[in-house]
C-alpha cells in the first residue's frame, strides 16, 4: 500500500533529509487513483439506485448528489425518513453525519498555505479520501496538489456512478450482491493504513472505532461518529518514534 | 426529499465544510498545538465511519457478509497490498460470503 507516496508517513522508517531528497513522485500512484475513481463509481452508483428508488424522481436525485454533495447526509436523511422520523429529525440527522466533514476540513485547514478562495474551494471539497491522503504529505505545497490530485479523481468517479445510478437504477437492482457495499469502507481502511502504522494513529483508531460501535445501538444517528473525536484527543497523549515536523 | 430541503441539506453540509477549514484554520494559528490534534482526526473520524459502513444497518448493529470482507480488507492492508487489491478483494469476499 502506497497510498501516501514516498513522502508520506511522518512516523515512517527512515528519514529523509529534506535539501538533496532525489526527484520523487509526489502522492499516489496513477493506478491508485483509478482504482479510488472505481470506488467511487460503484459508490455512486449504489447510493443513488438507492436515492432513486425512495425519490423517484432522476432530476432530483441527481441535483441531490450534486448540491449537497455528501453521500452520507442523503443516506442519513433517508434513513430517518425510513424509520418514521419527521423532516426536521431527518435534515438534522444529515447535517449531524456530515460533520465529519467539517472536522476533516478543520485537518486540512492546518496543512494548507493558499489563498482564501483557493481555502473555500479546498474547505467545500473535503472528503474522507482526499484530506487523509494529502496530510500525508510534507509539504504545504504537496498537501494542495496530492489534495486536487486524489479530488479530481474521486469526483469523476463520483459524478460519473451518480448518472449511471439514477438513470439506469431500475436495470440495475440489488448492488448488495456484488458486495458493492462492502467497497467503501475496505476503501477508507486502505487509506488511513499509513496512519494506523504509527502508534498514536492506531490509538486514534482504536479508540474513535470502538467508541462509535458501543454508541451506534443507544445513540441518535450521526452522534457516533461525533464521538468519535475522543479517539483523537486520547491519542495525544501517545509519543510517535520520529516528530519530524518540530514547531 | 423535495428542492427545499436538498437545498436545506446542502446549505447545512456547505457551512459546516467552511466553517471547518476557515474558523479551525484560525484556532491553528492561535494554538498551534492542536494541529497534532488536527492530524489525528481523520484516523478516528474515518475509523468510525468503517466501522458504521461495516456494523449498522437499517439503524441498528447487523453482522453480516460485510464483515468478512472487511477482515479481507484489513490482512491485506497490513500486509501493503496495493489499494485495487483490497477494494476488489473486499466485495468479491462479501459477494461470496453472500453466496453460501
Amino acid at each position: 500500500m502506497d497510498f501516501s507516496g514516498p513522502s508520506g508517513g511522518r512516523g515512517g522508517d527512515h528519514t529523509v533529509s529534506m535539501d538533496d531528497a532525489p526527484p520523487r513522485r509526489i502522492g499516489p500512484s496513477r493506478a491508485d487513483l483509478a482504482a479510488l475513481g472505481l470506488t467511487f463509481f460503484a459508490l455512486g452508483v449504489t447510493v443513488n439506485v438507492l436515492v432513486l428508488d425512495r425519490v423517484g424522481d432522476v432530476g432530483l436525485t441527481i441535483g441531490a448528489a450534486l448540491l449537497i454533495n455528501s453521500a452520507t447526509t442523503e443516506l442519513a436523511y433517508l434513513a430517518v425518513r425510513d424509520a418514521g422520523g419527521t423532516q426536521v429529525a431527518a435534515i438534522i440527522a444529515g447535517w449531524v453525519v456530515a460533520s465529519r466533514f467539517g472536522l476533516l476540513a478543520v485537518s486540512l485547514g492546518a496543512r494548507l498555505e493558499v489563498g482564501r478562495l483557493h481555502r473555500a474551494a479546498a474547505g467545500l471539497q473535503s472528503f474522507d479520501p482526499n484530506v487523509a491522503v494529502a496530510i500525508q504529505q510534507r509539504t504545504p505545497r504537496d498537501v494542495a496538489r496530492v489534495f486536487w490530485r486524489v479530488t479530481a479523481a474521486m469526483h469523476a468517479g463520483w459524478i460519473s456512478g451518480v448518472l449511471v445510478g439514477a438513470l439506469l437504477g431500475n436495470v440495475i437492482g440489488d448492488s448488495q450482491r456484488f458486495g458493492l457495499d462492502a467497497l467503501f469502507p475496505a476503501a477508507l481502511l486502505a487509506i488511513i493504513g499509513n496512519l494506523l502504522r504509527q502508534r498514536s494513529g492506531a490509538t486514534a483508531a482504536a479508540v474513535g472505532g470502538g467508541l462509535c460501535l458501543v454508541l451506534i445501538p443507544i445513540a441518535p444517528a450521526g452522534v457516533p461518529i461525533i464521538a468519535s473525536l475522543v479517539g483523537a484527543v486520547v491519542a495525544l497523549r501517545i509519543p510517535d518514534r520520529i516528530e519530524s515536523r518540530a514547531t | 426529499m423535495t428542492w427545499p430541503i436538498v437545498a436545506l441539506l446542502a446549505a447545512g453540509v456547505w457551512a459546516q465544510r467552511l466553517v471547518g477549514m476557515f474558523a479551525g484554520a484560525r484556532a491553528l494559528e492561535r494554538q498551534p498545538a492542536l494541529g497534532r490534534l488536527a492530524a489525528l482526526i481523520p484516523a478516528a473520524v474515518v475509523m468510525a465511519v468503517i466501522v458504521q459502513l461495516t456494523f449498522v444497518a437499517g439503524g441498528s448493529i447487523r453482522i453480516d457478509a460485510r464483515l468478512v470482507g472487511m477482515v479481507v480488507a484489513g490482512v491485506l492492508v497490513w500486509r501493503r497490498a496495493p489499494f485495487v487489491v483490497v477494494v476488489v478483494a473486499a466485495a468479491t469476499a462479501t459477494a461470496l460470503t453472500r453466496l453460501l
